[in-house]
C-alpha cells in the first residue's frame, strides 16, 4: 500500500538563497585544526601555491558549515514525534580555497518513507548548491532528515 | 595537482583497503567545531546535560562533523582535490573522546568521461564494532601517464 504523505508540496521548485559567505584563510585552518587534518595544502598558503592552488585549500566537506545559514521553511509533514539528520551527501565540483566567496540555493529535492525492521520513517531531502565568485557550481550538498513515530 | 606518495589510478585494485584513519574527537575540537558551524552552544554536541535530554548516552559529534573526519582519510590517500562524492547515512550516535577508526574499501575502477573513477565503501567503527557512519565515496585518480 502506497503511504500517502501530508506536507507542504508548494516547497518544490523554490529556492531559498544566502551568502556570500568568505571563506577565508582563518575558517579553513580553524575547520582543518577542529578534525585534526594537517596536509599542508589545508594549512600552508606557500604549499597550496606550490600544488597549483591560487591559496590555502578548503578540506572537500567545508562548504557543510554553511548550509545552516540558509534559511529553510518548515515543510508542516504530518508525520512523527522525533527528528534526526539522517546522512549527508557532498559532491565537489571545483575547489574552494581562501579568498572564495560563496553563495548558497537550497531547495526541497524529495520526501519519501521508507519501511524497515524498525517501523516507518519518512526522509526529507533538501539539496543546496554552493556557487564561488565567478558563478562557478563548486559543490552540491544532499542533507537528509528523518522523521520517526 | 599532485602530492607525494598519492596513488596512480593504475595501482588500484578491486578490494584495496584504505586506512585505518584513527582518530579521537575530544571536547575541545567539538567545541571549536560547533562555533565555526555557527551551532548556538551549550547544544547536545557538547553539554552531557542537553544531550541527556535528547535520550543520548553523552555529547554526540555533529554528522557534519563526522564527515569532515571520513573524508580526511580519503584526501589523505587520494591527495586534495581528488574526493568527488561522498554520500554517507548516520547510523549511531558518534561518542566524544572514543576511539574512531575510518576505513574504506575499493569496490569499484573506471574509466569515464575523461576521468579515472575509484569507488569505495567508507565506514567509521567504534572500538566494540559500533558502526557509527558509512556510505560510499567516488575519487579521481591521475594514471602514470598525466
Amino acid at each position: 500500500m502506497v503511504m500517502e504523505l501530508e506536507y507542504d508540496r508548494s516547497l518544490y521548485g523554490k529556492e531559498h538563497e544566502a551568502g556570500p559567505f568568505e571563506v577565508t584563510k582563518e575558517i579553513i585552518q580553524a575547520f582543518s585544526q577542529s578534525i585534526g587534518e594537517t596536509g599542508a595544502v589545508f594549512n600552508d598558503e606557500s604549499a597550496a601555491q606550490t600544488a597549483g592552488y591560487r591559496s590555502v585549500v578548503a578540506p572537500p566537506t567545508l562548504c557543510t558549515l554553511y548550509v545552516r545559514r540558509v534559511e529553510l521553511p518548515d515543510i508542516n509533514l504530518k508525520f512523527g514525534r522525533t527528528r534526526f539528520h539522517a546522512g549527508q551527501r557532498v559532491q565537489a565540483k571545483a575547489s574552494i580555497c581562501a579568498g572564495d566567496f560563496l553563495t548558497a540555493s537550497s531547495h526541497l529535492k524529495e520526501v519519501y518513507p521508507k519501511t524497515g525492521r524498525s517501523g516507518t520513517m519518512v526522509f526529507i531531502v533538501w539539496e543546496t548548491t554552493f556557487r564561488n565568485q565567478d558563478g562557478e557550481v563548486v559543490a552540491d550538498v544532499q542533507e537528509s532528515y528523518a522523521a520517526r513515530e | 595537482m599532485t602530492q607525494q606518495n598519492m596513488p596512480y589510478f593504475e595501482d588500484v585494485e578491486l578490494g584495496d583497503e584504505i586506512g585505518p584513519l584513527q582518530k579521537v574527537a575530544a571536547d575541545g575540537e567539538v567545541v571549536e567545531f560547533c562555533q565555526l558551524w555557527g551551532n548556538p552552544m551549550p547544544n547536545r554536541f557538547t553539554e552531557a546535560a542537553i544531550a541527556a535530554k535528547a535520550n543520548l548516552p553523552g555529547p554526540i559529534l555533529p554528522g557534519v562533523m563526522s564527515m569532515a573526519l571520513m573524508a580526511q582519510l580519503l584526501t589523505q590517500w587520494g591527495g586534495a582535490g581528488a574526493l568527488k562524492d561522498l554520500d554517507l547515512v548516520f547510523r549511531q550516535p558518534v561518542p566524544h573522546n572514543q576511539p574512531l577508526s575510518i576505513a574504506a574499501t575499493v569496490t569499484d575502477t573506471r574509466q569515464e568521461n575523461g576521468e579515472n573513477l575509484v569507488e569505495c565503501d567508507i565506514l567509521m567503527t567504534g572500538v566494540a564494532g559500533e558502526r557509527y557512519v558509512g556510505g560510499t565515496a567516488l575519487l579521481s585518480l591521475p594514471t602514470k601517464g598525466q
